[in-house]
């Protein structure tokens, strides 16, 4: 299988390099680092355009070579321009050629550091692609060697997100990571006007995060039961007035990656961002992968099949 | 088996409380962050608005222009009753209502009486509110429009209309944003107290044009027994003052911030009450208030002969009610969910959806109750019920008090009331005749509903008591925290 890294052709990105290397490194994937560089258009006429053209694709060999300096030599890559209408079109294209296992693109530079930032690519990925989407935090960066260490995935207690954990357990297993279960209590204080005290969430908070936990220990029981499950199993609770509050609540590791649901309300086969995924995925720490129902369902499918790791 | 003293007098432990609340859901030190100026001011935020956009078509027949000391009186108990209820709150480390805390100080049977009231208090201001809502709506409708709700839609049976429903949209409206897990926000909520004020102020300021001392010469025509049936009546529009009491733990210096806050929120909403009053009853005869809808509205244009100030009025009016209905429904819920969690009601009532994290089935049941009573009954009627059953939870607090300062006069309090005995003494004696002087219905019909609620206690509350079943399994010290899964 392969990754497929989108790289931009001004060649100001690394970290997308970072975690495609990281990521290829622990499922020991090949990648593939693309820049994409627009069609001529009108296409066919008079080719008036040709020296831009001609610009376009050397700058985005360019980048690519700078890419290349900066690839990890452990990662088997390839670099490639591709063309297309517009980048994230390119992106999937180029993901359709070789059947990737997941398309890794940086955050947008709008951002803040260290917080995922959508911007108008991983944007429309996220809401069209048909592979895992895998998204940086602004700036992301990991030492040469570093793999994954632990695999969160986002936990919401309902039956949707039942695939999503063992697909993230077989990778997990696959990996040698761990894999971590983390919900997020998001409630706000209570209103002080109401007389029943500013801490009335609390016991509501607390019903919902026992039920969490039971739902929780019930799908990691299910993980338990695979021939081949990951080396650790923990479930982790974020509390907090807002979402940033919450995944602060958290504690992250080095080399760990979130992986979030799509939502149930969209298309099957497609990245489909929720509200409440959304909001994850901008205010968590660590890249994020986000996962289409049915690649779910065929990681899911392959997790169950798949023997324990030798060695 | 416990015999029945021992069910009825069961406590809840402290600790116990505390692990539920706070020990599992990570935030459970709160920082004191809360100062007077503040504190102050949720007092006056939480208690205008309630009761005077609605309260005086009902208590200006009942007393006459000598409403004004109904005002005082009313002003007075509540604010004595708060500080009573500041200290009991201050004895229990745990956030909640005054059900939680006659839980862990007096024992099972009396919580389940301070239930009952809460949630006829709590039930029935919902419902006033809507009532009130509506009639607002009804009159910005007409001054934007021209278009009026049928009285058939827009009024209780009684009075001649088949159900009241803007009060019932109303309710369906804060009921969804509920599930969806809407909560006032301490921004929204700075914004509502700024409209409700301005809105009253505009009153005040237009009002005054239509001073006529004639309409003050019989000042008092039923006399003192007026005054103190108004001042039941009344006492609906105090509620709120309390909501104080239930932020003591996050209060700095809780000994002089809290009476201190207390009092000058009471002074603020007692005199915005009498400003208001005053300049009503000077702008129209005491018996034009009878049967008078939209109260404040109305007078206002009569006196200015124009629609726009009662129409903007009427927006203010419409904007912070719905504000009021929809935290007085929060509160239900909460308070139905810490019953439903120490087994006192169905688990139907702490149950949450998974995915909006709000009790869903209790919210829905609570509007569905709050829906019939705002559709279906009189807005007097509600505000007298209302007000009975603040006036006997607090009753109930202040007797607590004292029971507490004997049977446990060392826990240690964050605050302790100011003038003891004679402060809490103070307290049951006007709670005791404010309620004496309303009508007799209204007494039998809480009467009846306490008798329900201990009936429920008896057969039901009893027997599925949470501590009731942690006492026989003889674990009652050790509540459990759910463990983590660590493999």
């Amino acid at each position: 299988m392969t990754l497929v890294v989108g790289f931009a052709p001004d060649g100001r990105s690394r970290a997308p390099l970072h975690l495609g290397a990281m990521l290829a490194r622990s499922t020991g994937e090949d990648i593939v680092v693309g820049a994409v560089v627009p069609v001529p258009w009108p296409p066919g006429v008079g080719r008036v355009d040709a020296e831009y053209q001609a610009w376009l694709v050397q700058a985005a060999e360019e980048a690519l070579t700078q890419a290349r300096a900066r690839m990890p030599a452990d990662v088997e890559a390839t670099f490639t321009v591709a063309h297309a209408r517009s980048v994230p079109a390119g992106l999937l294209e180029l993901a359709e050629q070789h059947e990737a296992s997941a398309i890794v693109v940086g955050s947008s530079a709008a951002g803040g550091l260290g917080h995922v930032w959508l911007g108008s690519v991983s944007d429309r990925l996220l809401h069209s692609s048909h592979a895992p989407v895998a998204l940086t935090p602004r700036g992301f960066r990991c030492t040469p060697a570093t793999r994954v260490t632990r695999i969160s995935a986002a936990f919401g207690g309902t039956h949707d997100t039942d695939d999503l954990v063992v697909a993230a357990a077989g990778v997990a297993a696959r990996t040698g990571a761990g894999l971590r279960l983390v919900s997020f209590v998001v409630r706000p204080a209570a209103p002080v006007t109401a007389g029943v005290g500013l801490r009335a969430e609390e016991p509501v908070s607390a019903e919902w995060v026992e039920e969490i936990q039971a739902t929780a220990r019930t799908a990691l029981a299910r993980v338990e039961h695979l021939r081949a499950h990951p080396p650790g199993l923990e479930t982790a609770v974020g509390h907090g007035e807002t979402w940033e509050e919450a995944l602060d609540d958290v504690e992250w590791q080095d080399g760990e990656v979130l992986v979030v649901g799509s939502s149930a309300i969209g298309p099957v086969a497609r990245v489909f961002l929720g509200s409440r995924a959304s909001k994850i995925v901008r205010n968590s720490p660590v890249p994020v992968v986000v996962v289409p129902r049915a690649a779910a369902e065929e990681l899911a499918e392959e997790a169950m099949q798949a023997e324990p790791r030798s060695g | 088996m416990a015999t029945l003293r021992e069910q009825v007098l069961r406590r809840k432990n402290v600790m116990a409380m505390t692990a539920e609340t706070g020990a599992d859901t990570g935030g459970s030190e709160l920082a004191r962050t809360i100062g007077l100026f503040q504190l102050t001011l949720f007092g006056v935020g939480a208690t205008i608005g309630t009761g005077i956009f609605i309260v005086l078509s009902q208590a200006v027949p009942v007393a006459g222009p000598a409403v004004i000391f109904s005002f005082v009186i009313a002003g007075t108990v509540a604010g004595l009753t708060a500080i009573c209820y500041a200290e009991l709150a201050s004895a229990v480390p745990v956030s909640g209502s005054s059900y939680s805390y006659a839980y862990a100080t007096l024992g099972e049977g009396v919580a389940m009486v301070v239930a009952a009231c809460l949630l006829l208090e709590y039930g029935v201001s919902a419902a006033a509110v809507a009532v009130g809502w509506s009639q607002y709506l009804n009159e910005l409708l007409d001054n934007l429009f021209g278009f009026d709700i049928p009285t058939s839609l827009s009024q209780a049976p009684e009075q001649g209309g088949i159900l009241n429903l803007p009060a019932v949209i109303l309710i369906v409206l804060c009921t969804l944003l509920l599930i969806r897990g809407a909560s006032e926000s301490a921004k929204v909520n700075a914004v509502m107290v700024l409209i409700k004020l301005g809105v009253l102020a505009l009153f005040v300021v237009l009002g005054l044009q239509g001073w006529n001392s004639d309409n003050l010469s019989d000042f008092a025509p039923f006399g003192l027994h007026g005054v103190w049936s108004a001042a039941g009546i009344i006492f609906f529009s105090y509620i709120g003052l309390d909501a104080v009491s239930t932020a003591g733990e996050e209060v700095k210096n809780p000994r002089r911030n809290m009476p201190l806050a207390i009092l000058s929120a009471l002074v603020v909403v007692t005199t915005i009450y009498i400003a208001v009053t005053l300049v009503g009853v000077a702008a129209q005869p005491s018996s034009a208030f009878e049967g008078q809808e939209a109260g404040l509205s109305a007078i206002l244009e009569n006196v200015t002969g124009s629609t726009w100030p009662a129409t903007v009025l009427a927006a203010g009016a419409v904007i912070s009610i719905f504000s009021v209905t929809l935290v007085v429904i929060y509160g239900q819920t909460r308070i139905l969910f810490a019953m439903g969690r120490d087994g006192m009601v169905p688990p139907l009532f702490h149950r949450v959806n998974p995915r909006t994290m709000t009790p869903v089935p209790s919210t829905i049941i609570v509007a569905i109750v709050i829906s019939l009573l705002a559709g279906l009954i009189p807005i007097n009627f509600l505000a007298e019920m209302t007000s009975i059953g603040t006036l006997v939870a607090f009753l109930v607090v202040s007797i607590g008090v004292m029971v507490l300062r004997r049977t446990a006069p060392d826990l240690p309090r964050g605050f302790k009331v100011p003038g003891y005995p004679v402060t809490p003494i103070l307290s049951i004696a006007g709670c005791i005749w404010i309620i004496q002087d309303l009508r007799a219905v209204t007494i039998e019909v809480f009467v009846l509903w306490t008798a329900v609620a201990l009936v429920w206690y008896f057969f039901y509350g009893r027997h599925h008591s949470r501590i009731g079943h942690e006492h026989a399994l003889g674990e009652a010290a050790e509540f459990r925290v759910p463990e983590e899964v660590t493999r």
